[in-house]
């Protein structure tokens, strides 16, 4: 079923589009955590702006990926900031909540023995709360890489889905080998991420896993 | 640096004028509040706030500190407002220990205790150098627990970080809230002693909260009483406050063991030793026989040529000529040294079953005889005023 000249006659076009699907998740995932943790600071501290925060991120997560392409396309037209917008904005509720299950994961006694110690606000922030909330948000990170890694597929609708777009040609030309390369590249690297992801998640947090006598 | 372990004061009066924390609302007697507070911690004491649960004594106790922020009246630091002080530099000078310790769990425990002195920005030999320093104060090997995480140590060696931590900058002044409530109740006598032991050497002026009396009259050299509503019932030494207790909440809060209480607060050394009839083997019996008739406790005591003590000999037992002889000694007493609190030296005599016990020096030598009527007595004497 696999004809391995059209791999080799494809090698090109599938590194680039590896790369290009790649690029694609790690550019939604940093600046859906750029947006996330923006949220979150400023939500913090201000229990009313909590839910309605959150709320608009659930509402955006349930639109429908085709139906949102569909209603960007007319104002920022088949290009690389459409498929951006798109990935983003789904990773958005999975990232701000982990953010925020993280920094409330931390001990209040934690907290209080910072305050108590003369940490300022932000160095508490940066070398206390963080470093400890990090777990949770590599695990949110975790979930919103293989999540965004599966969304690309549906950005190939628009010209810009890295190995999505390996699938569609293979479906338009009847290619089976391009159908199944592509298929199979993608569920690859999701499990690639998800398991290097994993073991980072492991490995910032010796303080956890080590427990001797 | 100018705040250091070398320049700095090692310790520090704390006084509280008036001070008063309201939280919003109109229940003036709301859980946690304070009302027009004061007292004075002399430098090198360790006081004790000590009440049921909701008195005020840790929203007080954070008011040195400013984790919370009075509403009205001024807390002094060696005369200083704290109020006025620059918020990280006031409580980088204050040492906090809390029950459920709070150390950073992701930080070695080297880590943990170089706290205050990263923030200070001290170098990094001479905060290694104040780590190991101060673990082996606290009775941890450096080698074995500086580069271990808090999750790996047991309650009892987080809490004595958690001390360590509190002292790595040598702050004047200690802040200590139910430090060693979290652990067992063996453990915590220990962590008590050893702590005792280290303020002897150290003499921080420490607030200390507890809601034991017991720990507070142990732990205390002063003792403020506080009750429900944030009012301040007494203050005063352990001693004054078991003796006279300033209304019926405090006489009750001290519990109606209180003379009890004091006589474990007591030592020999504070009786007025009443003296011995003694007498050596070989010494005229006649005259010893003369010595005990003038003596309203009807025995005599044998020593040896070192003055410690070999028995007992009742007056009728004494010959009336010849010479004293060892075997004549039939009982002897239970020894007391001047540290024995009264309430040992109380179970001991009951334990033998006998009036009188015997009070020697570290070389065995007779200092005097203690009765029991005599200490039973004290723990009903009013306290004298001791020099605070």
């Amino acid at each position: 079923m696999i004809r391995w000249d059209v791999i080799r006659g494809n090698l090109p076009l599938l590194g680039s589009k590896l790369v290009e699907h790649l690029a694609l998740t790690v550019v939604a995932v940093a600046v859906g955590l750029l947006i996330s943790s923006v949220a979150v600071l400023l939500i913090r501290g201000r229990r009313p702006l909590v839910a309605p925060v959150t709320g608009f991120f659930s509402f955006l997560y349930t639109i429908p990926s085709l139906a949102l392409l569909a209603f960007l396309v007319p104002v920022t037209g088949l290009s690389f900031l459409s498929a951006e917008i798109a990935l983003v904005t789904y990773t958005l509720l999975i990232l701000t909540r982990n953010v925020l299950a993280g920094l409330a994961s931390v001990p209040p006694d934690v907290l209080e023995a910072a305050d108590a110690m003369g940490y300022g606000r932000t160095r508490r922030m940066w070398q206390v709360e963080l470093p400890l909330a990090l777990p949770l948000i590599v695990a949110g990170i975790r979930i919103a890489t293989v999540t965004t890694i599966g969304l690309v597929m549906v950005t190939a609708l628009i010209g810009f889905g890295g190995l999505g777009q390996v699938m569609l040609r293979g479906y338009n030309f009847r290619n089976d080998t391009l159908v199944l390369v592509g298929f199979g590249l993608t569920v690859a690297i999701a499990l690639v991420v998800d398991l290097g992801l994993g073991w980072l998640g492991r490995a910032i947090t010796p303080w956890s896993a080590r427990r001797s006598s | 640096m100018t705040t250091s372990a070398d320049h700095g004061p090692r310790a520090a009066t704390v006084a509280f004028e008036h001070v008063t924390k309201r939280y919003p609302g109109t229940d003036s007697a709301r859980l946690g509040a304070v009302q027009d507070l004061s007292f004075e911690v002399p430098a090198g004491k360790i006081c004790v706030l000590v009440g049921p649960s909701g008195c005020g004594k840790t929203t007080s106790l954070k008011m040195v500190n400013r984790l919370i922020e009075p509403t009205s009246g001024r807390i002094l630091i060696d005369g200083v407002d704290a109020a006025t002080q620059a918020l990280t530099e006031l409580r980088r000078s204050i040492g906090y220990v809390i029950q459920q310790v709070g150390l950073f769990p992701h930080q070695t425990i080297g880590e943990n205790v170089a706290t205050v002195p990263r923030l200070l920005g001290w170098d990094e030999d001479r905060r290694r150098e104040r780590v190991d320093e101060l673990l082996q104060l606290v009775g941890l090997d450096p080698a074995v627990h500086r580069d271990r995480y808090p999750a790996q140590l047991s309650g009892g060696e987080r809490q004595r970080v958690g001390v360590a931590r509190a002292l790595a900058a040598d702050p004047p002044v200690m802040l200590m809230d139910e430090p060693f409530g979290a652990v067992d109740p063996i453990v915590r006598d220990r962590l008590q002693n050893e702590f005792l032991r280290l303020q002897a050497n150290l003499a921080k002026t420490i607030l200390f909260v507890t809601h034991d009396i017991d720990e507070a009259i142990k732990m205390g050299d002063l003792v403020a009483v506080l009750e429900v509503g944030g009012r301040l019932a007494q203050f005063g030494t352990p001693d004054e406050i078991l003796a006279n207790p300033a209304s019926e909440f405090v006489a009750r809060f001290v519990g109606a063991d209180r003379g009890l209480k004091r006589l474990a607060l007591t030592r020999v050394a504070s009786l007025e030793l009443r003296p011995a009839v003694t007498a050596r083997a070989g010494d005229n019996a006649g005259d010893a026989r003369q010595r005990i008739r003038a003596d309203p406790f009807e025995y005599l005591l044998l020593v040896d040529a070192g003055n410690r003590p070999i028995g007992w000999i009742g007056q009728r037992q004494v010959p009336t000529s010849g010479t004293l002889t060892e075997d004549m000694a039939a009982a002897m007493s239970p020894l007391l040294d001047a540290r024995t609190t009264l309430k040992d030296a109380l179970a001991m005599l009951i334990d033998a079953e006998v009036q009188v016990g015997i009070v020697v020096d570290e070389r065995g030598a007779v200092q005097g005889l203690v009765s029991a009527d005599e200490i039973t007595a004290f723990g009903r004497r009013d306290a004298e005023v001791r020099p605070a």
